[in-house]
């Protein structure tokens, strides 16, 4: 006898999170695109502009130019009926062996199980503090 | 909680916060909230908190917490917003913030707040 696994949708939200955290944090950009939906946006409160999907992935490529690596730490995740909010803590560790922790908030709209919208709350004081 | 008693819970938070009515603060937050910010990384309690609200008001006349989007889900909420100061110089300013709030039998119980500390002088109407 098989037992038909039980999904919710906190736990297929909170999977889609951890996927796309993993993604970004293993420069796997084709699995960040699938997490996406074609016509996602992004906010972010440094800016305060949106940006495109194209534009969001762009950005993450020129990002692992300049950085060694980045991990996506302390993850704490809510979800709700149509997204996700992630608290972490990004650990990013440039070329030249500086380090710089961002404590940061991110929150999803999700539809059909792919991501809509993200906004994105972070320190942009704490890019100076680089140890 | 039901989801319409949290998302009331954090309207009334934020209300109270931009009425200056600490007595509602006082009410709303749990005797041992905990609240954390992203820009010093840092616990203060609720009484440490409130003791503070007066001295950040220095300068502003008045302060709006607009454009609230409020996502609840079981025991708290996420709220989106837009900060909008008007000092007394007359200049007018604007922050975009997240705080993460958990809640227990009406009360909120801790408070994770995100915001980018860069815009603090911009905002204040520093040249």
């Amino acid at each position: 006898m098989t037992v038909a696994q039980m999904t919710t949708t906190d736990s297929v939200h909170r999977k889609l999170c951890h996927d796309l955290l993993d993604a970004i944090e293993q420069g796997d950009l084709a699995a960040v695109e699938r997490c996406y939906a074609p016509g996602m946006t992004m906010w972010n409160n440094l800016s305060a502009t949106t940006s495109t999907r194209d534009e969001n992935l762009a950005a993450l490529a020129r990002g692992y130019e300049i950085q060694r690596r980045r991990m996506y730490n302390n993850r704490i995740i809510d979800t709700f009926d149509d997204g996700f909010v992630a608290r972490y803590t990004c650990h990013v560790v440039l070329h030249d062996g500086s380090t710089v922790a961002l404590s940061s908030c991110l929150v999803a709209t999700v539809r059909n199980g792919e991501i809509t919208h993200l906004a994105d709350y972070m320190d942009s004081s704490k890019f100076r503090r680089r140890k | 909680m039901t989801e319409y008693e949290i998302r009331e819970l954090c309207h009334r938070f934020f209300d109270a916060y931009q009425d200056g009515r600490v007595d509602v603060l006082r009410e709303i937050l749990s005797d041992d909230c905990i609240i954390w910010h992203n820009v010093f990384g840092r616990e203060t309690t609720r009484d440490e908190n409130l003791a503070a609200y007066p001295d950040s008001y220095k300068g502003q006349r008045r302060r709006t917490y607009n454009d609230r989007v409020i996502n609840a889900f079981d025991d708290g909420f996420v709220i989106q917003y837009s900060l909008n100061g008007v000092m007394k110089t007359g200049h007018k300013g604007a922050l975009w913030i997240c705080i993460v709030g958990k809640c227990i039998d009406g009360k909120i119980t801790r408070i994770d707040e995100y915001m980018d500390s860069s815009k603090f002088a911009a905002w204040m109407g520093a040249q």
